[in-house]
């Protein structure tokens, strides 16, 4: 609750100075100038945003990303990553839910190349996030162009994960190092 | 309204035709689950957009042509990576800000290096998220088999740019 409002305001803040900013350095014109481009903006996107809204929304109902753990074990090769990113991109919603369901994919026997595909195809391809605001703010042209060179990030980097030497498990997560211990598998 | 708008819209409506199968409940779960992040959405985005356009008309004649226009290359693209990467801040900040510097002359290969920095690298997402939940290990791990990510998204965008002509949008 806190952290919605808390958004709004920093975004308000910044706005009204940048506003301020204009009015100061630029003048009048070029203030009413910009009042006038948003307007055309908002007008643009609105129809992207409410489709996008429902679009993801329903995506949610049909597919849970957490019901894909079992195809991403250590042995899963690269088919694994990419259920990974699938599952990273149908994953909704913000860091605070994201995070978290890392967890719930490594207790389910996913393995670290699997997990860093997972977090990379949330935060670089997260369907969510590109049809309520990349693909109306900034055009299909440019949506569908940085979708195609991110696409193929989260495998690449999933398997350079399963190749470095740096090991982790999920006794290494805070959230779950003074907690409850996590069922079914001992920390090794 | 676009090709874009109208495909979306008939991927929600078949998507939401596949719910109202399963059953109404769903459907209606879908329907009002859209409804409330509306409500979180529109009044962030109704801030956000005129930054973008505030931005624009701040930003210097020329400066985004020349340290991150098309003609910048693989330079431009390293600015931006690092640029994004320091970008604190949500969907709501970065995509603005990247469409008041397409609009005055940054190339869209580099703002593909920018916002995959963002997302990929963000410092601010990692330090007050990843960092607490999952724990310093996960986050060297993430880091080093992703470092280079958001500078091969930025050559490769300069490769196929030439298909997409609209993605400049000047």
């Amino acid at each position: 609750m806190f952290r919605r409002h808390a958004t709004f305001l920093v975004i308000t803040a910044l706005t009204l100075s940048a506003a301020v900013a204009v009015w100061m350095l630029r003048g009048r014109a070029a203030f009413f100038h910009a009042l006038e481009a948003t307007w055309g903006l908002i007008v643009t996107v609105a129809p992207s945003i409410l489709g996008g809204l429902l679009l993801s929304a329903a995506l949610r109902q049909l597919v849970p990303p957490g019901a894909l753990a079992r195809w991403m074990g250590a042995e899963s090769g690269w088919r694994g990553l990419v259920v990974a990113t699938a599952a990273g991109m149908a994953m909704p919603g913000g860091p605070v839910a994201a995070f978290p369901v890392v967890l719930v994919l490594a207790q389910a026997g996913a393995d670290r190349g699997a997990l860093i595909a997972f977090v990379l195809a949330w935060s670089l391809n997260g369907f969510q996030r590109i049809l309520v605001w990349e693909l109306p703010i900034l055009g299909p042209d440019f949506a569908i162009l940085r979708l195609i060179c991110g696409l193929p990030l989260p495998v690449i980097a999933g398997l350079l994960a399963r190749w470095l030497p740096i090991r982790w498990t999920m006794a290494d997560a805070p959230a779950l190092r003074d907690g409850a211990p996590v069922a079914g598998k001992p920390a090794p | 309204m676009s090709v874009g708008v109208i495909g979306m819209w008939v991927l929600a409506l078949v998507a939401l035709g596949l719910c109202l199968r399963r059953s109404p409940v769903v459907a209606r779960r879908a329907v009002a689950e859209a409804g409330t992040s509306l409500k979180r959405v529109a009044p962030v985005m109704l801030m956000a957009l005129p930054m973008a356009a505030f931005v624009s008309e701040l930003v210097p004649e020329g400066w985004a042509e020349r340290w991150l226009g098309p003609e910048s290359g693989a330079l431009g693209i390293l600015l931006a990576t690092l640029a994004g990467s320091a970008l604190p801040g949500g969907p709501f900040v970065a995509f603005p800000l990247v469409l008041g510097f397409l609009k005055s002359g940054a190339g869209p290969a580099q703002m593909v290096a920018l916002i995959s920095g963002w997302a990929v690298l963000g410092l601010h997402r990692t330090l007050s998220w990843e960092l607490p939940i999952l724990g310093a290990r996960f986050v060297m791990l993430r880091l080093a088999s992703s470092l280079a990510l958001p500078f091969l998204a930025g050559m490769a965008a300069e490769l196929l740019l030439p298909l997409f002509p609209g993605a400049s949008l000047r």
